[in-house]
């Protein structure tokens, strides 16, 4: 008990507390002939207090579109995004709510996905980083599920969208190494635990919604081992994104 | 006539000079606004802006925290379960959750009965699975405790897939869950959670797709 009193506190003074809450929040000005104010963050939440036009609004945090915000006379509860958007600062200006991040200029992609590697079922994951609006850098890391082996891969590469302006299905196509980690699960072993792999890719991607992107990939494998004959492997994939 | 020179003269020297100032100085050329007869002119006060920094709104979409419960596992009894899990909450609706976590096997019927047969050996008896999951929350709402106490929560449903590692071996896995999340403050939420784990296996002498079901209880914290 006292372990979980103490994990409790632990985690209290982690997260900064409502004490801290109210150091250096920001404050606005509402412009609407007024603002409703939810008791949760999401769209059927009961309204549960209305703040007057002029009156001023703290913003304490955010949860994906919703804004905790405290009026004047203390009462807290969650404002939507697109109606905290229109108060002013105190000095006049726009209020400085974030919008949602631009498909076309994002920079980072985070993603999972489902995928069939060497005819075995495939679980990826990626982290994407683009250097230009066409151009980026992608991490991936894999596991494949075979009968005879479980194989883990990471690849890092470069991918090129061919036309980033198309916002709902632009091909890609892209290159890059990697190593992949053979762990046997039906003697013989394989005759090299681990080998170095280069590919090339073809794919798609488009926007979905807010934050959400699909992406499809083929990719062809060619695996260097020992042998004389390098091995091929064939890879899709299918998966969603987040982009920030 | 001297005068009148050197005043010509003087005149030339401070033109030029004016002009030499001018150069450095690189004003933009002076627009002359053509006002309407009898209205002030407006003027531009020269006062330096003020560098002021608005306070950044910290987002709290992040969740983190752990779950404990029982996991059954299909033939081999059902055992506690411990694990954590991860959450980004991309809109009110939709989340992306990984979760992690490790169990241990009990015995099939068949080793009750025959003690002397074992059908996994005591380190493969080790459950261990990652999940990465897509969830949607399809019954938000307020639960209320007494007249003065209302938590906000959400029914969710979970769908994914991963990786289960028993009896030594890794195997595909889909998911499937069921889930009820409680805010009992805007950062602390508790979760009961109901999730099938579905991989095929020939474990017990023939293949087939077994049905690993856990019930877990979890507390998670938004940051």
């Amino acid at each position: 008990m006292r372990r979980l009193l103490a994990l409790v506190l632990l985690v209290q003074a982690l997260h900064g507390g409502p004490a801290n809450a109210a150091a250096n929040n920001l404050v606005l000005v509402v412009t609407d002939p007024y603002l409703e104010m939810h008791s949760g963050p999401g769209r059927g939440f009961p309204v549960i207090y209305v703040i007057g036009r002029d009156e001023l609004v703290t913003v304490l945090y955010s949860r994906t579109d919703w804004f905790k915000v405290r009026a004047s006379r203390g009462n807290e509860g969650w404002v939507r995004r697109a109606e905290l958007a229109r108060t002013l600062l105190e000095t006049g200006e726009a209020a400085p709510i974030p919008p949602y991040p631009d498909f076309a200029s994002h920079r980072w992609e985070l993603g999972a996905g489902y995928g069939v590697y060497n005819r075995e079922n495939l679980v990826t994951t990626y982290a994407d980083f683009g250097l230009t609006t066409s151009l980026d850098v992608e991490l991936a890391v894999q596991q494949a599920f075979g009968t005879l082996d479980n194989r883990y891969i990471a690849t890092l590469g470069v991918r090129h969208t061919l036309i980033p302006e198309w916002k709902w299905f632009s091909p890609t196509a892209g290159i890059g190494g990697g190593y992949q980690y053979i762990q046997d699960k039906v003697p013989p072993a394989p005759l090299q635990k681990s080998n170095e792999m280069a590919y090339v890719s073809l794919g798609a991607r488009g926007f979905i919604t807010r934050r959400f992107l699909w992406r499809v990939d083929w990719r062809h494998y060619v695996v260097f081992n020992n042998l004389n004959v390098f091995e091929d492997l064939e890879e899709w994939k299918f998966g969603l994104a987040v982009f920030f | 006539m001297e005068i009148r020179l050197s005043c010509i003269l003087l005149a030339a020297a401070l033109l030029s000079g004016c002009s030499w100032f001018h150069r450095g100085n690189k004003a933009p050329p002076e627009v002359v606004a053509e006002q309407p007869q009898g209205e002030p002119s407006i003027i531009e006060p020269q006062v330096p802006r003020r560098a002021v920094k608005t306070p950044h709104i910290k987002a709290k979409d992040f969740e983190l925290g752990g779950y404990y419960g029982v996991l059954s596992i299909q033939d081999f009894g059902t055992n506690p379960l411990y694990g954590v899990r991860a959450a980004y909450h991309v809109s009110e609706d939709i989340f992306l959750e990984a979760y992690l976590a490790r169990s241990k096997a009990g015995t099939t019927s068949l080793e009750d009965v025959f003690p002397d047969i074992t059908v996994v050996s005591d380190s493969g008896r080790r459950f261990t699975y990652y999940d990465l999951d897509v969830g949607y929350n399809v019954l938000p709402g307020e639960i209320f405790l007494g007249r003065g106490h209302a938590f906000n929560s959400a029914l969710y449903v979970t769908v994914g897939m991963g990786d289960v590692k028993f009896a030594d071996k890794d195997q595909f896995a889909l998911n499937l869950g069921v889930g009820e999340r409680l805010l009992i403050t805007d950062w602390l939420a508790v979760h009961v959670d109901v999730r099938d784990h579905i991989f095929e296996t020939s474990l017990t002498g023939r293949t087939k797709n077994v049905d690993n079901i856990e019930a877990t209880i979890g507390l998670t914290v938004f940051y």
